[in-house]
């Protein structure tokens, strides 16, 4: 079953966030837990981990700020 | 290894590590899954405080009771709550134990033990204290222990609740989760003082600080701590040292935190060097550790791939559990008729309001032994303050009567946590005015525990509290009519007799009804009021108004002291031949739409009339009602008349005029009747 990939709200007063750097490549096999992509709000970065097992697919460019909720990928 | 070397049990620290395993592996599942963007919820991370409830499940059992806070996952995963229930209801679906309607911030779990907790800083301390008073009066052993933060020291009810915790010697233990941080703001800017438990032993009972993340010392500490309160020797006040890791809400470090002191938290924290601990001790291999870890993530990867197939709870679920009965909602365009009270036929006696509300709590007090009073001043010589309850701590004992701190959140917390057990309290709030300085335990609190508990627990209790105006001489801050407080609030009944028939047949209504009912007594009318009261068990059935004089022109709607000015200015117009009907709503939730309406109809003309300030009272809400749904059938707009809008003057001539006298009620149905 696919994993669909949003851009997470980590904080309350999150709305978006900005998808710094892709860490793998898409079309990778990833194991859950491994570092996929690191995202940046005006609080904190955070390396983003895998939620599951699978071939990372992904759907947006890094480098760009997204709203919360934006689907940017999934593992499939 | 033994237990000297360790100062604990081997099996004991494991069964610790066991849940502190548990306990990381829900943490990390929901922040992954926050992360991921696969769950969409607030959550209040307790990384770090994991040894804490970890060292308390190895304590208690779940006869114990347990309160807790917002930042209280790791709280209901040590006291067994089953984790595919809490998970359903943090995603909000309708398998959650709450029917997710309350989520992770409002888990209530008696099945656990785990039967309040609160999104409201310092606002289960309170009602902790009222659970204790149901183990204490039952004879039962258990123990209740609250948890907050340090932050919510601060707030004035946890002093309250204290204060009252050790006057009355509650099994009650106080266990400040001291993590360093109030939300955002750390210990040296929001208070001065050295420490925490300091403040206990200020107020008469024990305090201790122990070291939250060192399993064997807290073990040892809290032992005995639970064994005192056990013991019935009151409460303690545990400040347990700990440091939250991550922010105030969300995902991740506390950002907020220097660096060198968040890495030297880190190197602190409890699980990693518990499981060091083992494995140094020699009481676990890494093989044993990694595969209670891999049980702990296994339980929590199912319970939430089961949740999250759980359907979303519904609309269809909206009104449900605001009240027992989904009948006594008020809603547009549903109007019950309520089958009213019979023709009263027994014996009676003339009694004054004031004797009336003794009757109705001599029968209740007598009829079951869970029922009892506590509030300010309600013992005996004085029996409260109006007398309403004289001779009853005499016959029943300071238990059951039991005078109160000036402490009103503590009162009404003590209601809510006892009537969540089951008992039946009547807690008296000596002025409608002082609900300032409690509303959050009976607004956020009494009234929502039902709806966001899914119905697990409610909160039977009564609330008796009188108002002045209408005499003089009281001021703004005791005279005022502030119903439309309690109307807006959902969760709560209200009713407001006229006279001492109704004031005993609603009070005993209210005591025996499964919500929480706040039963307003006029002080003017507790005195003057005298009637032939029925002296048995006489109910006036919730929700049900009742036609107090019988007219064709138009009707006048009102309740409590302004029936009377009503009734006066009946009297007045018949003699020019206007025919008023009078109606007493005696309930203001549930109120009686079928009977307002069919007299509107019948009359064509209503005017509904209160003490309260008419610029946003419930005459608003009755007119709007009235000529929406008579809109075409009336002969004149429903109209109503209220207070002015200033606070309640001291001045006997200006307070006499601002509220409705019977001159005014005579001009205003004059008015309604030119159209």
């Amino acid at each position: 079953m696919a994993t669909t990939l949003t851009i997470p709200k980590l904080e309350m007063s999150m709305s978006e966030g900005t998808l710094a750097e892709w860490m793998v490549e898409s079309g990778t096999v990833v194991a859950e837990g491994d570092v996929i992509y690191t995202l940046e709000t005006d609080k904190t970065a955070r390396d983003i981990e895998a939620p599951a097992s699978g071939t990372l697919i992904q759907k947006v460019a890094d480098g760009e700020t997204y709203p919360v909720g934006t689907e940017i990928g999934e593992i499939v | 290894m033994t237990q000297g070397n360790l100062g604990i049990e081997p099996e004991v620290l494991k069964a610790i590590y066991g849940q502190m395993a548990r306990i990381r592996a829900v943490d990390k599942a929901v922040q992954a899954g926050l992360s991921a963007g696969k769950f969409q919820f607030t959550y209040w991370p307790m990384t770090g405080q994991e040894c804490i409830p970890a060292t308390i499940s190895q304590l208690i059992t779940a006869r114990d009771y347990m309160v807790t806070t917002y930042r209280g996952i790791h709280d209901q995963v040590a006291k067994g709550v089953d984790l595919y229930g809490m998970f359903a209801e943090a995603l909000g679906r309708q398998d959650g134990l709450n029917k997710g309607k309350g989520g992770s911030p409002h888990i209530s779990d008696p099945s656990s033990g785990s039967m309040v907790t609160t999104a409201i800083v310092g606002a289960g301390a309170p009602i902790a204290n009222g659970l204790a008073i149901s183990a204490k009066e039952r004879g039962e052993d258990r123990v209740t222990i609250v948890n907050f933060g340090d932050g919510a020291t601060s707030i004035g009810s946890v002093h309250e609740a204290m204060n009252l915790a050790g006057a009355w010697k509650l099994p009650v233990i106080f266990l400040c989760q001291n993590n360093q941080w109030g939300e955002y703001t750390q210990i040296p800017t929001y208070t001065a003082s050295p420490n925490f438990y300091g403040r206990a032993e200020a107020l008469g009972f024990r305090g201790v600080q122990l070291d939250g993340n060192d399993p064997a010392a807290f073990h040892a500490g809290m032992k005995d701590v639970i064994d005192y309160v056990r013991a019935g020797k009151g409460p303690v006040f545990v400040e347990a040292l700990t440091y939250r890791l991550g922010p105030h809400a969300g995902v991740g470090d506390n950002y907020n935190a220097a660096k060198d002191v968040l890495a030297a938290a880190k190197d602190r924290a409890p699980v990693e060097k518990t499981r060091a601990l083992l494995i140094d001790a020699g009481i676990c291999s890494e093989d044993e550790l990694t595969a209670v870890e891999a049980a702990a993530k296994a339980e929590v990867d199912d319970a939430i791939a089961r949740a999250l197939e759980s359907p979303v709870t519904p609309v269809s679920e909206t009104l449900i559990d605001v009240f027992a009965d989904v009948g006594s909602v008020p809603k547009r365009g549903s109007y019950p008729l309520r089958e009213a009270e019979g023709e009263f036929s027994g014996p009676t006696e003339t009694m004054t309001m004031v004797q009336a509300v003794l009757s109705a709590q001599t029968l209740a007090m007598d009829a079951n032994k869970e029922v009892f009073i506590l509030g300010e001043d309600v013992g005996d010589p004085q029996g409260g303050v109006f007398g309403t309850n004289k001779g009853l701590q005499t016959k029943h004992g300071d238990r059951r009567v039991r005078p109160t701190p000036i402490a009103e959140s503590a009162i009404l917390g003590a209601a809510i946590g006892s009537s969540i057990a089951g008992m039946s309290p009547i807690a008296e709030i000596m002025f409608v005015d002082f609900f300032g300085v409690c509303l959050d335990q009976l607004a956020n609190h009494a009234a929502k525990q039902r709806y966001m508990s899914g119905s697990a627990t409610h909160a039977p209790m009564v609330v008796r509290v009188q108002l002045g105006g209408g005499m003089g001489g009281f001021g703004a801050q005791h005279s005022q009519s502030l119903e439309a407080w309690l109307t807006h609030i959902p969760g709560i009944k209200v009713v407001y007799a006229s006279n001492p028939i109704d004031a005993k047949g609603l009070l005993l209504s209210a005591i025996n009804d499964p919500d929480p009912v706040v039963v307003m007594e006029s002080m003017m009318l507790l005195y003057t009021q005298k009637d032939e009261v029925p002296t048995g068990d006489y109910r006036v059935p919730l929700g049900v108004a009742k036609v107090k004089r019988e007219g064709s022109d138009v009707t006048l709607i009102s309740y409590g002291w302004e029936l009377l000015n009503c009734m006066a200015a009946a009297e007045e117009l018949a003699k020019d031949g206007i025919s008023v009907e009078v109606i007493d709503l005696r309930s203001l939730v549930p109120i009686d739409y079928a009977r307002v309406l069919a007299s509107a109809k019948k009359t064509g003309r209503a005017v509904v009339v209160h003490a309260a300030v008419e610029f946003c009272g419930l005459g608003a809400e009755i007119c709007a009602t009235i000529n929406e749904e008579l809109f075409g059938q009336l002969k004149a707009p429903a109209v109503r008349l209220g207070a002015e809008y200033a606070p309640m003057a001291y001045s006997n001539a200006i307070e006499m005029n601002q509220v409705p006298n019977a001159a005014a009620i005579i001009a205003r149905v004059r008015e309604t009747m030119k159209s």
